[in-house]
């Protein structure tokens, strides 16, 4: 975690509470490792996001989620001076079915940025389970860069 | 498989009560579904934008529906997919239309449209593969 400043991370945590309502939050991530490498999260085992009666078996669609949100952050940590990030394109591959009450654990990296876009891979499994993986995914972001940052508009958004 | 019966079994999946969805038609290729805003939808807290995630996951409920209108009883496997995110999807109703592009003895292959104000204002297209075996 050395090469990512102490004012950077305090403005990545500042910005992840500041989704105050939305998915993220519903999701309860946790950030794990956040390095120029990539980022670490944990989303906690939640039987709202499971198809069957049972609640054992999570629906894929949470996990493209996960992805996406995770990709954000990756974005966040790697790139400087982004105003604003758009996803332009996800593809998920369903690797197994994600049964299992366990916590689930994503790793993501953007692998590639330029002036105008982002590129983004990363892969899922069960904690205890990193060998086998449930999902994989890669995403390319359409980035706009200025003046206004998207942690400001991020944090302003919380005080209004 | 009518109607009714479809939305009864939408209503005992948790995970589709949390996306709040209901089928309005389907026929043996197609399904369009209507899903209301929640707050817990929100991907950007600052434009209260839907999150990408949550339109991706609607699209692959209303495909698997459309591959599977019996899904309480022979659930979907989805084997993949791939979304084109075209324009921000604000607060309001999501609409979604998936057309079952080919259905193999083992593969079906889904295309998927979403949008608010009109189909010829797509918000994202989406593409899903199924294992039917």
């Amino acid at each position: 975690m050395s090469d990512i400043t102490q004012k950077k991370m305090e403005q990545i945590a500042q910005m992840w509470n500041a989704r105050g309502k939305g998915l993220i939050t519903h999701m309860g991530l946790e950030i794990e490792e956040v390095s120029i490498e990539g980022v670490r999260v944990r989303m906690p085992f939640n039987p709202d996001f499971c198809v069957d009666r049972d609640q054992t078996l999570l629906h894929g669609g949470i996990l493209t989620a996960l992805l996406d949100s995770v990709f954000g952050l990756a974005n966040f940590v790697a790139i400087e001076g982004v105003s604003t990030m758009a996803t332009l394109d996800l593809r998920v591959d369903y690797l197994r079915p994600a049964h299992s009450r366990a916590d689930v654990i994503v790793r993501a990296h953007c692998f590639r940025q330029t002036r105008h876009i982002a590129f983004d891979s990363g892969s899922i499994w069960f904690d205890g389970h990193e060998n086998e993986e449930i999902a994989r995914g890669s995403a390319s972001f359409a980035l706009t860069r200025g003046d206004t940052s998207l942690f400001e508009a991020m944090t302003r958004g919380k005080a209004s | 498989m009518n109607l009714q019966t479809v939305n009864v079994n939408v209503s005992r999946v948790p995970f589709f009560r949390f996306l709040n969805f209901e089928v309005q038609s389907l026929d043996s290729l197609h399904v369009a579904a209507e899903m209301t805003f929640e707050s817990r939808h929100i991907g950007n807290p600052v434009m209260e934008h839907y999150h990408g995630g949550i339109i991706a996951s609607f699209m692959e409920a209303t495909a698997a529906i459309a591959v599977h209108p019996d899904f309480a009883e022979v659930p979907a496997k989805p084997i993949n997919l791939t979304v084109d995110y075209l324009r921000p999807a604000v607060k309001g109703s999501l609409y979604a239309r998936a057309n079952v592009t080919r259905k193999g003895k083992r593969i079906a292959s889904v295309s998927v449209i979403s949008w608010q104000t009109a189909p010829e204002k797509p918000i994202a297209e989406g593409l899903y593969h199924f294992l039917l075996v």
